[in-house]
């Protein structure tokens, strides 16, 4: 048939769409994603929950980014909305900028998402078994996504697929496209997983917590696997997770979400070796370290994270926060850029704030105890840093000294 | 195959001796614990760390006697276990080990308030009989716990995942027990609330002297918190050491492999660790191969470790390995 000269009926649909959609430019041609103050609501019976709440950043051409915060802190949303995965609705866009390689995603109606998913940005997720459809084969799953976006025809699909399989390093690839996915490993499904994932070659791939479900051994397979496409494809990755070690091993840049905001983005070093905000500080002291004594207790968070029916109008970490100030109830913080790449929204920045320093180990001090703007926590005499472990035992354990 | 070099002395609160506990899928039999060896001091927590399916849970459950075993023997504080025959004997052994499970949503029953679910104990083993006494000791344990009196009207729904750890936590320590086997106790909890937890359990430990045996896939945790750690694989121990010698001198294969796979939080170093990727994955319990479990994916392995399942031996100081190259 005389398939060279014509536009397949995907290639028309997707130029199609490219005229309409795909005319923004990016502030930064090293970029291929930038998002400008994403919000995100869900509506509900109860109210409108504000799951993101003005999220900000961008992805730099085969660079991996890493999320990093809590579970609830509007990570995974952040990340379906890019590809517009979260069923609207109830799920709305209230404003913001979200740029693909030009693609405006956000006036972007389904069927013109249907033509990019995948085929320019694609998605890991966390739990590989409830995404595979148990009643096809594995290769047939992998060929799907060939075919839908025409890359592939039903002649050399197996080829095309046989090919992949050998790039996530499937053994006995010929084997393993006839089997179905209970027939696989937790490891393999997510090789399958990934497969899919690249099939289209996309230029952005999001993995939301890719190795959460699998053992170590395993998790250090498929990370390796996600760094190596990396190199050989060029894909860029925005990495979802909330084991640091993961990010450490793996990111270029970190953003540090809490309540619906990056309050802390970053190199990986710097905010591994620099962090500014008391949140990742907290983040970074809570996971018992190789080099931890036994004796030393770990930090913890107190509290847990605000309700997003009604976040507070003021730092939303305020009232989780050791150093909160009077300004810190009162303002939202605003974002004090530390370096090129390094940025941080929180009071303790300003040139007005007390000196306030980060003790490694499991406590932390106040440097100055000016008493005048520091408010309710810290004003209290266990703030002092001396008798840690009582304020500790407020939220922790309370103790049967009592 | 009875083993003579563990003799069961007084200092180790639990001994188990070649335990096994077969499952049977069909007409295989899944060999989930397979001749396993270890011991318990009071007052000692020991890790027990491996990969998903590797046995740990079922270890756990049958040193508590949630399940039946098929082979080998229980030492609880010098009296097989294994042999008990009356309720009463049965009950004075719950009344000292006690278990908490790794799902907190699952494992509360929800029709029950919290008071019902921690003072449930008390009336098993007839304890603090009068009403106000029961009363006071259920508060008594939410406070220890860091929960409030208030709390104890309340249902489980009510409470968020790290709070229900602490209502299992309370519910285990009712009846004053003196052996606690912690399944994944932290594993459905978020990482800020995972450390509150590994405080209040390690507090409580000096506390109450109590021993623990603490099941985990998280190295980082496990180390923290142990003063010993085994190590499994396919239902085999591999490797029992003191939990520094551990982290810091692996020798099982095995071992190494693992510790190496743990990321750490910390950019240079993840960048500078060499780390050894294993081959392939766990083979299935049904079908485990001939000789050392861990031979299909040991980048050591010969002839040797096809054939004869290695034994664990002693390399002195406490360090146990079941190798037939390392030594």
């Amino acid at each position: 048939m005389a398939e060279r000269n014509i536009m397949t009926k995907h290639e028309r649909k997707y130029d199609l769409y490219r005229k309409q959609y795909c005319s923004r430019k990016l502030k930064d041609s090293e970029n291929i994603l930038e998002v400008e103050d994403l919000r995100v609501s869900f509506d509900t019976y109860a109210g409108e929950v504000k799951a993101v709440r003005g999220v900000t950043f961008h992805v730099k051409k085969s660079e991996i980014l890493a999320i990093v915060g809590e579970s609830g802190c509007g990570k995974t949303v952040t990340s379906q909305t890019l590809m517009k995965l979260n069923p609207m609705p109830p799920a709305r866009i209230i404003s913001g900028d979200i740029i693909i390689d030009g693609w405006d995603i956000v006036k972007m109606p389904e069927p013109a998402m249907q033509t990019i998913r995948g085929n320019l940005i694609s998605m890991v997720f966390q739990d590989p078994m409830t995404y595979l459809n148990p009643t096809k084969t594995v290769g047939k799953q992998i060929g799907e996504a060939l075919m839908v976006h025409g890359k592939a025809t039903r002649k050399n699909v197996y080829e095309k697929v046989i090919d992949i399989l050998n790039l996530v390093k499937m053994p006995e690839p010929e084997r393993r496209y006839r089997q179905f996915p209970h027939e696989f490993s937790g490891g393999m499904r997510q090789r399958v997983i990934i497969a899919i994932a690249l099939a289209c070659s996309p230029k952005i791939l999001i993995a939301d917590e890719p190795t959460t479900a699998l053992d170590v051994t395993i998790q250090a397979q498929i990370l390796s696997l996600i760094k190596e496409l990396r190199e050989k494809t060029g894909t860029a990755c925005i990495l979802i997770t909330h084991d640091l070690g993961v990010v450490a091993n793996m990111a270029d840049r970190v953003a540090v979400m809490y309540a619906g905001k990056i309050i802390e983005t970053g190199t990986s070093d710097e905010i591994f070796y620099n962090p500014k905000h008391p949140y990742t500080w907290g983040l970074l002291e809570s996971r018992p370290r190789p080099d931890h004594k036994k004796t030393e207790r770990l930090m913890s968070i107190e509290g847990t994270p605000p309700d997003l029916f009604a976040p507070p109008q003021y730092c939303a970490f305020a009232d989780r926060c050791e150093y909160a100030m009077k300004i810190c109830r009162e303002r939202e913080p605003v974002n004090t850029a530390l370096s090129p790449t390094h940025q941080c929204s929180c009071w303790l920045l300003h040139p007005d704030a007390p000196g306030v320093e980060r003790r490694s180990g499991s406590s932390f001090a106040l440097k100055t105890s000016d008493a005048g703007s520091v408010t309710k926590q810290a004003s209290k005499p266990e703030a002092s840093g001396t008798s840690q472990e009582e304020r500790r035992g407020a939220g922790g354990v309370n103790s049967g000294k009592k | 195959m009875e083993r003579n070099n563990i003799e069961n002395n007084n200092n180790n609160l639990v001994e188990v001796i070649n335990l096994k506990k077969y499952f049977s899928v069909g007409k295989k039999k899944l060999k989930a614990v397979d001749d396993v060896s270890l011991s318990i001091k009071r007052g000692e927590t020991l890790g027990l760390v491996g990969e998903s399916g590797c046995g740990k849970s079922t270890l756990g459950r049958t040193i508590v006697r949630i399940y039946e075993p098929d082979g080998g023997k229980i030492f609880y504080d010098g009296k097989d276990i294994t042999r008990i025959k009356t309720r009463k004997e049965h009950l004075d052994f719950c009344k000292k080990a006690q278990i908490i499970f790794q799902d907190p949503y699952a494992s509360l029953d929800p029709y029950m308030t919290v008071g019902q679910i921690i003072s449930e104990g008390f009336e098993i083993h007839n304890m603090y009989k009068e009403n106000g006494a029961r009363k006071e000791k259920v508060h008594e344990l939410l406070r220890l716990v860091g929960l409030n009196d208030e709390h104890s009207n309340r249902f489980p729904h009510e409470f968020s995942g790290g709070q229900r750890q602490r209502i299992s936590i309370a519910r285990a320590l009712a009846i004053n027990p003196e052996f606690i086997v912690c399944d994944e106790p932290i594993s459905a909890l978020d990482v800020s609330i995972q450390s509150q937890i590994i405080n209040l359990m390690n507090e409580l430990k000096e506390k109450m002297r109590l021993a623990y045996l603490f099941i985990s896939h998280d190295l980082n945790a496990v180390r923290y918190v142990s003063d010993r750690i085994a190590v499994m694989y396919l239902g085999s121990l591999m490797e029992v050491a003191e939990s520094d010698t551990l982290y810091n001198q692996p020798r099982h294969p095995y071992t190494q492999a693992l510790m190496s796979a743990v990321p750490v939080p910390d950019p240079k170093k993840e960048r500078e660790k060499e780390r050894i990727l294993l081959e392939g994955d766990v083979p299935s319990p049904i079908d485990v191969p001939p000789g050392c479990p861990f031979s299909t994916r040991c980048p050591y392995a010969e002839a040797i470790c096809l054939k004869e399942k290695p034994e664990l031996r002693d390399l002195g100081d406490g360090h146990h390995i079941a190798c037939h190259m390392a030594g």
